[in-house]
């Protein structure tokens, strides 16, 4: 049973094909790279995978599980977790509660009860988790900043923490690199070594940053005009022709 | 330090507020200003959980309070339900009407959001102001009697006398202020804070805004039904003009010079609204003037309210004396 299946995915806007029939199966943990030119589709696949865009054909399967067409808050509580390319935080809310927030049970139910009983357990016990993982990417001296202090870069930083405390099967990162500075670029990657050292889960990055993907994943998954054009090591994606034409155009 | 005399302020407020009957002993008048303060403040603290801290902007937050209002008024009159049971129907009646039409506003976003609460008030209104057989239409539903006398040890409380009356205008407002506290401070509160700032990221960490919005919505519309019932059991008489987009728009203003999005913000807005035209003995139709001019100051200057001006003075208190 694959961890995370997609298949024969199609999406079009209008006359504009954005899937045409993509397909990869992950069979296990790994870091696997998601590339292709712009327009490649790789966006629209994401977006089908977290619930965002409802494919027009074609099945996503997590962990055996077909989630096809599910809204995004299923799909986070079926344990897909997200992040996005336009980096999005809880602007008026510190790093800390960033993190807590994203821990805390979203359910209506839980939600109501602990209007009424007000207990904060989980909270404590999430607490020391947050701040740990703050200052993986020495993000702890902003704890109790609002994150509308913090720069592009670190936002960046702080979304990605936030979407690792609530231990989901699947992470989708997406175009984690972009926007932030080379010594944070540095951080970020130990970050995601780290969080997949201590728990190896599925870690999915699109991302543009050529050097950044080749270096963290070991699977490379390469997108041209809506399909997979091609698959395997960064070595040898790197020496496909196919990969470099459709780069070259 | 701070936290203690804040606790003492606190304390202090409320006890100035049970003890009104006695230091407005000789005014009633005043003591009547403060029950139409609750009057306004309870609906607007419904507001303020959807338009401060969830950031749904409704222009029709009074057209429910009409619907608590006439749900009471029919219960009261016509089928001689006692004030209590009929409080509890109306505030049903509130919380329903915006579930249903939450679920139909919620289909837009932003300003379309605002134009179909509108739509909505306008709705509820044009009922009460029509639908003669039941609601008595234009000319308003008289006859609504204050809540029976109840039992109090030898003797007997009765409602008509207007201490009386504002104790439960008190009651029925620190207990809606009460659930406006532990909304806020909980985890449903932090839920909404994050609606309001990103939807789409809320919804990405696993939030069903839409259920959460419905509820929130449908516990604002539960307040403003409170609202309601409270006032027309004050005025004894039920006036959809009580009801109109007019005083839906008076709750926006009282929420957003109040203090949008904070505890106390309500509170202080229907304490403005209700008692800076009398203090400053104006008619009636200059209030509208006044707080129309209040709310552009507000927004260029303080665009947190009174109770954003109230608590930054109080941070530059508490840091001078901080200092050596």
């Amino acid at each position: 049973m694959s961890a995370l299946l997609v298949q024969d995915l199609h999406k079009s806007y209008g006359g504009i094909v954005a899937l045409d029939g993509a397909q990869f199966a992950i069979e296990g943990p790994g870091i696997y790279g998601l590339i292709g030119p712009n327009g490649a589709g790789k966006t629209t696949l994401f977006d089908a995978i977290a619930g965002t865009v409802v494919p027009d054909s074609g099945r996503v399967v997590l962990g055996g599980r077909d989630v096809t067409g599910w809204s995004s808050h299923r799909m986070a509580a079926a344990g897909i977790s997200r992040t996005f390319q336009e980096c999005r935080v809880l602007l008026e809310e510190t790093c800390l509660d960033n993190v807590l927030f994203a821990a805390q049970p979203k359910t209506l139910g839980a939600s109501l009860a602990q209007v009424l009983t007000r207990a904060s357990g989980h909270r404590r016990r999430c607490h020391d988790e947050a701040m740990r993982l703050l200052s993986l990417v020495r993000l702890q001296d902003y704890a109790h900043s609002p994150a509308a202090q913090l720069s592009f870069g670190q936002r960046r930083l702080l979304e990605i923490v936030s979407t690792f405390i609530s231990s989901p099967q699947v992470f989708l990162l997406d175009e984690p690199a972009s926007g932030v500075n080379p010594s944070l670029l540095e951080v970020l990657a130990d970050f995601i070594r780290i969080m997949y050292a201590e728990r190896p889960r599925v870690f999915l990055l699109v991302e543009h940053n050529m050097e950044f993907v080749m270096s963290l994943a070991q699977d490379i998954i390469v997108m041209h005009q809506g399909r997979v054009l091609e698959r395997g090591s960064p070595a040898q994606v790197q020496a496909s022709d196919k990969v470099v034409e459709a780069y070259l155009g | 330090m701070a936290r203690l005399l804040l606790w003492l302020l606190g304390i202090s407020g409320l006890a100035l507020l049970v003890t009104a009957p006695q230091w407005t002993a000789g005014h009633p008048y005043v003591l009547h200003m403060l029950v139409l303060m609750c009057i306004y403040a309870i609906p607007a603290v419904g507001l303020n959980l959807m338009l401060g801290y969830s950031g749904l902007v409704s222009l029709g937050h009074m057209g429910f309070a009409g619907l608590g209002a006439y749900t009471a008024a029919v219960l009261m009159v016509d089928a001689r339900w006692s004030f209590w049971s009929a409080l509890g129907a109306a505030t049903l009646a509130g919380a329903l009407a915006g579930v249903l039409i939450g679920l139909i506003c919620f289909r837009f976003r932003g300003h379309f959001f605002m134009i179909v609460t509108l739509a909505f008030g306008l709705l509820l209104h044009a009922v009460m102001n029509n639908w003669d057989e039941v609601t008595r239409g234009a000319a308003g539903f008289a006859g609504i009697p204050r809540p029976r006398p109840i039992a109090w040890g030898e003797g007997m409380i009765s409602f008509g006398q207007l201490p009386n009356f504002y104790y439960l205008a008190l009651a029925l407002a620190l207990l809606v202020f009460a659930v406006q506290y532990l909304v806020v401070r909980s985890n449903l509160g932090r839920i909404l804070a994050a609606i309001r700032q990103d939807e789409r990221l809320a919804r990405s960490r696993g939030v069903n805004v839409l259920m959460y919005k419905t509820v929130v919505f449908a516990l604002g519309t539960a307040m403003a039904g409170v609202g309601g019932v409270l006032q027309v059991s004050f005025l004894r008489v039920a006036a959809p003009a009580s009801f109109n987009m007019l005083e839906s728009i008076n709750t926006v203003l009282i929420v957003i010079i109040g203090g949008a999005g904070s505890l106390l913000g309500p509170a202080l807005g229907a304490l403005l609204f209700v008692g800076l035209p009398e203090w400053l003995r104006l008619a009636n139709e200059w209030r509208l003037v006044i707080f129309g001019g209040l709310l552009v100051l507000i927004t260029l200057f303080a665009p947190t309210g009174l109770a954003g001006l109230l608590s930054r003075a109080w941070q530059r208190l508490a840091r001078r004396e901080g200092q050596p």
